[in-house]
């Protein structure tokens, strides 16, 4: 059989970084084909360029063995391949029907035939089982279902490919494996289908061949028969890391327990959370996006409310203000730093300002030397570049960004600092300063909470790692030695709760 | 002649350069008639007025919100204190009774929008586009759809037609409320909060700023400077009528686009909305002299908003490094 898809030497650079370094990649017609990796090693670049919302640097594509150029979506639709989002592209307020054929209506004397484009989209479905009716309207639909109207349009175009990135991450395990049913059934149809999930156990399931990048290099790829699961996660990880890098030692601290969660529930989202944070100790919190990780840590600050649970602060219980745990000493570094970390258009020093007016200011006046002076030395302190506080935020790069943001919150006596995701999008010199900046904290007294993807970066800053997974904590490793494969392993699911009983 | 220099030196001061430009062009074209004391003091007596109402719809602006009923409280506020003050015989108390209810009137419409907006939800667009209706028909109701005079007395007839030092006092109050709103966004936690909360309400949310909060007291400050410009125009027309202040609301929107507020929110200055409502009262001025009907005159301010707001969008556009440029697509090349 010959490859509907072969990709040669695709070579991407961002600013003078590698991102892709001629990587091969060939997919068959009719084969679930998954594509591995740890965050940042090339998965979604790759993706993009396929799709034509990269331009390569460099490499071939041949598609059924003839060259073709991808330069926009179009071009790859019109080759016929289909991309399912993460973040879904359908219209809510419109019909199955509607979305199905949108764009490619069919018309009598410009007049919409909605009965054979409804025969159309209802053959479909009962061909493929989907279970959906074509004049539901997409928003009275789960996420599970819209998947499947999306899926049921790429279908409706005559994808020959389609591109599944995350599809599980917001599906309950009926869902699931609703959906692995319908990807087996896409394949035995001969479409060819790209699978894309941090979740190894479905890729398992699924896939008839697999390949695995790493920084930017295609790693190894694998055919059913050789896919077995540790070995799949060393080539993740990579076998020539450092010891230190690779595992950890945990510490137990003996230190008063200043934050106490009970049994935190906000219904269909997460579930029976319970933890303990001690005084100058950082926690991280690893498991997969969808997890829950963010969510509960929005409860717990206050921005979002709960069900039910417990939540106690240095023994009393935590109110479910923003405002007022701010004056508790909380502070809380969001995931998504652009729209909900920092004001692009005012400059550090008004951005630090914002949560500082307490002792900035006096009867409504803001102190403006103060400010400054507060300001200058956070400037100072973090090593934000460039070295001037009246710079808009906005103008900054990723880091020092979020160094801004960190400033915030460094700027105050700070009894706890929830960080969500503290150096995505950040080069390593920055990320080596925002983990000195979390560990002297920590030294200070002042309790983290880091959620954290990147293995390395739990190892390398947590005491204690809470694994969460699918809206409820997996387990807890605490004390010991615990390495990458180990977080991994428990994070994707895996190892199932009884083998983890040796904890 | 270095090129660069004399760009940058001309792109500092482009405002005042667009606004000397301009009343150079109308000297020439209307010699002796544009440069004389008299017109220049109509023209600031006519921005006197959306200049006091500037000072304060540039806090919603600010916040990415916008307030279309400045117009409609003006006239009902004026009506108000007309209505009052005939009622009360022209007395003292009548004045002071009718400017302060006319002053709260803005306020709590102010307050309603503040309240609809936060805790419903509602565009402030929608809301305020309503409650212009509603609060013009209070306005007519309040004057029976009369043209109510009122000369008397002096004390009222000061705040529109006095003179303070030769300038017109309501010149004044201009600049009072100009330095007051400049205070407030410059030196103020307040004015803090609302240039943040318009460049990121979830961030500043997530900062502890109280949002809401802040959001509701500007658009009471909104109410209340288009009461007291409404108050003010009363004073000088010495007149209340329903349709005084129509089309106001578009005069200030002007102002504010042009004086280069963005409507997005979270950038504006008050020095700038008062040079661009200077900018406007020129240009009406000059088409005024060079004998264009007033039916025209709104046709040509509206282009001019529309120019605004449409080069404001395109320099954004460029400035977020997105690589389409619309319709300047051939002159953005070079950046």
């Amino acid at each position: 059989m010959s490859a509907l898809l072969e990709m040669k030497g695709i070579v991407k650079r961002f600013n003078d970084t590698a991102v892709l370094r001629k990587v091969d990649f060939s997919v068959e017609a009719g084969e679930v084909h998954a594509l591995m990796g740890e965050n940042g090693a090339g998965k979604s670049t790759l993706i993009k360029i396929l799709t034509g919302i990269y331009p390569k640097d460099g490499g071939e594509i041949f598609w059924n063995g003839q060259k073709v150029e991808i330069n926009n979506r179009n071009d790859a639709f019109r080759l016929g391949i289909s991309v399912i989002y993460q973040e879904l592209s359908l219209i809510p307020t419109l019909t199955v029907m509607q979305n199905v054929m949108l764009g490619r209506e069919e018309t009598r004397a410009g007049i919409i035939n909605a009965k054979t484009m409804r025969k159309r989209v209802k053959d479909l479905i009962s061909k493929y089982g989907f279970g959906i009716k074509p004049d539901a309207t997409v928003e009275t639909l789960t996420i599970a279902q819209r998947q499947t109207v999306e899926i049921l349009k790429a279908l409706s175009e005559e994808s020959k490919m389609i591109i599944m990135d995350e599809p599980t991450a917001s599906l309950s395990t009926k869902e699931s494996d609703a959906l692995f049913k319908i990807v087996e059934q896409l394949r035995d149809d001969g479409v060819s289908v790209i699978y894309i999930s941090h979740r190894l156990e479905e890729v398992y399931r699924l896939s008839d061949r697999l390949t695995v990048l790493r920084d930017g290099v295609r790693e190894a790829v694998l055919t059913k028969e050789q896919i077995i699961p540790a070995d799949v996660v060393r080539l993740m990880i990579g076998k020539e890391l450092s010891e230190s890098t690779a595992s950890q030692n945990l510490r137990k601290s003996d230190a008063p327990v200043r934050l106490k969660v009970e049994n935190l529930t906000r219904k269909g989202i997460f579930k029976n959370i319970s933890f303990e944070v001690h005084e100058g100790e950082i926690i991280g919190v690893a498991g997969l996006v969808g997890a829950g990780r963010t969510e509960v840590m929005r409860c717990i600050y206050g921005a979002d409310p709960y069900d039910s649970g417990k939540i106690e602060f240095e023994g009393e219980a935590l109110p479910r203000r923003i405002v007022a745990n701010i004056k508790k000493g909380f502070g809380f570094v969001p995931e998504d730093r652009r729209n909900q970390g920092f004001t692009p258009l005012l400059s550090i020093e008004k951005n630090v300002a914002l949560t500082n007016y307490d002792t900035l200011a006096s009867g409504g006046i803001v102190k403006a030397k103060k400010e400054r002076k507060l300001g200058n030395e956070m400037v100072e302190r973090l090593n934000i570049k460039p070295n001037n506080s009246q710079i808009p935020v906005g103008n900054l790069s990723g880091g020092n960004q979020q160094k801004a943001v960190l400033a915030k919150w460094l700027s105050r006596d700070l009894k706890i600092l929830i960080i969500d995701e503290p150096t995505a999008g950040i080069d390593i010199g920055a990320k080596d300063e925002i983990y000195r900046i979390l560990e002297e904290l920590a030294a200070n007294g002042t309790s983290v909470i880091m959620v954290s993807s990147d293995l390395q970066e739990l190892l390398r800053v947590s005491q204690r790692i809470i694994v969460m997974r699918k809206g409820e904590i997996f387990t807890e490793f605490s004390d010991g030695r615990v390495t990458q494969e180990d977080i991994l392993m428990a994070e994707s699911g895996i190892l199932t709760k009884e083998g983890q009983e040796h904890e | 002649m270095n090129k660069d220099k004399i760009k940058k030196m001309l792109g500092r001061s482009q405002r005042l350069w667009i606004l000397v430009v301009i009343m150079l062009a109308l000297t020439l074209l209307q010699p002796g008639v544009f440069l004389t004391v008299s017109n220049i003091r109509s023209i600031l007596l006519s921005i006197s007025i959306y200049g006091i109402m500037v000072c304060g719809t540039i806090f919603p602006i600010l916040l990415g919100g916008i307030d279309l009923s400045v117009g409609a409280v003006a006239a009902a506020a004026g009506a108000f204190a007309v209505t009052r003050i005939v009622a009360d015989d022209y007395s003292t108390t009548g004045v002071i009774i009718g400017v302060a209810g006319g002053l709260a009137l803005g306020c709590i419409v102010g307050l309603v929008h503040g309240l609809i907006v936060t805790q419903f939800g509602v565009p402030a667009f929608l809301i305020t586009l309503a409650t212009q209706n509603i609060v013009y028909g209070i306005a007519q109701i309040l004057t029976g759809n009369n043209v109510i005079p009122c000369m008397k007395p002096e004390s009222f007839a000061f705040l529109g037609g006095g003179r303070l030092l030769g300038i017109p006092f309501s010149i004044w109050i201009m600049a009072f409320m100009a330095v007051i709103s400049y205070l407030i966004l410059t030196r103020t936690v307040l004015g803090r909060d609302v240039y943040a909360v318009g460049g990121n309400p979830e961030a500043c949310r997530l900062s502890g700023v109280r949002s809401r909060l802040v959001t509701i007291i500007a658009y009471v400050a909104s109410g209340f400077t288009a009461a007291l410009a409404g108050i003010v125009l009363a004073s000088m027309n010495r007149q209340a009528i329903a349709k005084a202040a129509q089309g106001y609301d578009n005069f200030v929107l002007t102002a504010l686009v042009v004086g280069g507020a963005s409507l997005m929110g979270g950038e504006g200055s008050v020095a700038a909305a008062i040079w661009g409502a200077f900018l406007v009262g020129v240009v009406q001025n000059g088409l005024r002299l060079m004998g264009i009907a007033s039916d025209y005159h709104g046709i040509f301010k509206c282009i001019v908003v529309v120019a605004a707001v449409a080069l404001d969008a395109h320099v954004r556009y460029k400035k977020s490094g997105l690589k389409k440029g619309g319709f300047f697509k051939k002159k953005a090349k070079v950046s």
